[in-house]
């Protein structure tokens, strides 16, 4: 059962591991990256228990994102716009 | 001389740890979970005129000692700054906050990843994460020593409570604006407005204690409470088994004279004047109490949606001195001295030699038993891990 739902803007971005993370009970973190985020994964695992929450995210944020980059000489998108304002 | 010598051997404090420990948080000097209860050598080298300790406040991973002479330690994860000790660095071992040294601190507490430190001068400080504003100076800054609160100017802050994103400040008096509170208030844990207050980086004023006097306050998870002097339970943050959150204090309505509140990530413990415990929520994680054993009772709390408190079973007959609460766990010290424990037990923070969960308390044992002795305990829970100080009497030669 999940411990919980969590929503993504409540989870911290950390470099160090390269992951969004939601404190675990147990004192640990729970963990889920970009990646699997793309792939539409929607469960964050704690790496020292058994506990695991559920992200609440739309997909389209972290697709968005790489479509951004891999087309961004093909078609000038708003996305450009919004980043270079 | 003699004297001292003689009390000396008369008391004597042991510091016992169990439960999650891959940051430290035991104070063992290793970097393990431990099952059983181990008993530590804190003997606090670095700091012979210490004292015994007085209050552990235990946070995720992290832990500060207050001594009874108003001297501060901490150990255990300091990744976020939350040891004090002007790095960003673990600790196996107790160190004293030496930014605190020129003080007398006389209440401490300890959150996800930041810590409080209160002097008896009523000053308040704080370190460690400040990304959500739980500092309190104004900014999302981190800091790795704590610094003074100064927006608190001439008021005396006399307790700090640290959740996990916000902290809740209790001023000395009872003029109307006793508490305050600062950090992260999605789930309306600062109870400083009816309307959904995200951040906030300075205190303000928590709502609803214009009549009240209130004598302690408790902060864990996204969870505030405060018990006041006529013995009630204030709520507020995110609700309880799945109720919704409450952006005011709540007056929980029960006829029992509470003395003490213990919070959890999920559920709340209360002692009443008589030594009975009762639990608030708790049955989110399915392992904190018994109800959804119980069928048709847990049916019907499901039905009204209603958050109401539960006598916790298995405790009849016994007088409880005192409550704690880690994240998904609980753990109470009987009259005799006891120790019991219940709730997920994944790391051991049970004490109980395995990680099975416990619905209902079980006794813990600490060490053989000593007889002729007479022994005071006090439990501490951090969120996977749990701490018992035990002052032990011996008979005295005259």
């Amino acid at each position: 059962m999940s411990y919980d739902d969590v929503e993504i803007e409540d989870m911290e971005w950390k470099e160090e591991i390269q992951a969004f993370t939601y404190p675990c009970p147990c004192g640990d973190l729970f963990q889920i990256t970009k990646e699997e985020l793309k792939l539409g994964e929607e469960i964050a695992r704690c790496p020292s228990c058994s506990l695991y929450i559920t992200v609440i995210y739309n997909i389209e944020d972290f697709t968005g994102e790489s479509d951004q980059k891999s087309k961004k000489n093909l078609e000038p998108s708003k996305q450009q716009t919004v980043a270079v304002a | 001389m003699e004297e001292n010598e003689r009390a000396k051997e008369e008391e004597e404090e042991e510091v016992w740890s169990w439960g999650a420990g891959t940051e430290g948080q035991l104070g063992t000097g290793k970097l393990e979970d431990e099952h059983l209860p181990q008993q530590l050598l804190l003997a606090f080298p670095s700091l012979p005129s210490a004292g015994p300790i007085s209050l552990l406040a235990c946070g995720g991973a992290h832990v500060i000692a207050l001594t009874a002479s108003g001297r501060v330690l901490t150990w255990g994860r300091g990744t976020s700054g939350q040891l004090g000790h002007g790095e960003m660095f673990n600790s196996l071992q107790p160190k004293p906050v030496n930014v605190l040294e020129s003080f007398v601190m006389t209440h401490v507490s300890a959150g996800w990843s930041h810590s409080g430190f209160v002097s008896d001068t009523g000053c308040l400080f704080t370190c460690g994460d400040g990304s959500f504003g739980q500092l309190g100076h104004g900014d999302y800054q981190s800091h790795c020593s704590p610094m003074k609160v100064s927006s608190f100017g001439s008021k005396h802050v006399v307790q700090i409570a640290c959740g996990m994103r916000h902290s809740l400040v209790l001023l000395k008096g009872n003029s109307g604006d006793q508490v305050y509170g600062f950090g992260s208030g999605k789930r309306g844990q600062l109870g400083i407005s009816k309307d959904k207050i995200k951040l906030i980086s300075l205190p303000q004023v928590t709502l609803g204690f214009e009549d009240v006097e209130i004598n302690t306050i408790g902060a864990n998870g996204d969870h505030s409470v405060a018990l006041s002097s006529d013995g009630h339970l204030y709520t507020w943050g995110r609700g309880f088994s799945g109720t919704s959150d409450t952006y005011c204090p709540q007056c929980l309505p029960s006829s029992l004279w509470l003395t003490q509140a213990a919070l959890g990530w999920n559920h709340v413990l209360v002692l009443t004047g008589d030594g009975e415990v009762f639990m608030l929520g708790g049955n989110h994680h399915g392992v904190l109490s018994g109800p959804q054993k119980l069928g048709p009772e847990k049916r019907l709390l499901e039905d009204s949606r209603e958050v109401v408190l539960e006598k916790v079973h298995g405790l009849d007959g016994l007088k409880v001195m005192q409550i704690a609460a880690g994240a998904e766990h609980s753990a109470i010290v009987a009259e005799d001295g006891v120790v019991k424990t219940w709730g997920w037990g994944e790391h051991g923070q049970l004490g109980l030699g395995n990680t099975c969960d416990q619905t209902s308390p079980q006794t813990v044992s600490l060490g053989h038993k000593l007889p002729n002795k007479h022994a005071t305990s006090k439990v501490y829970c951090g969120s996977g891990f749990t701490f018992v100080t035990r002052t032990v009497c011996l008979p005295s030669q005259m």
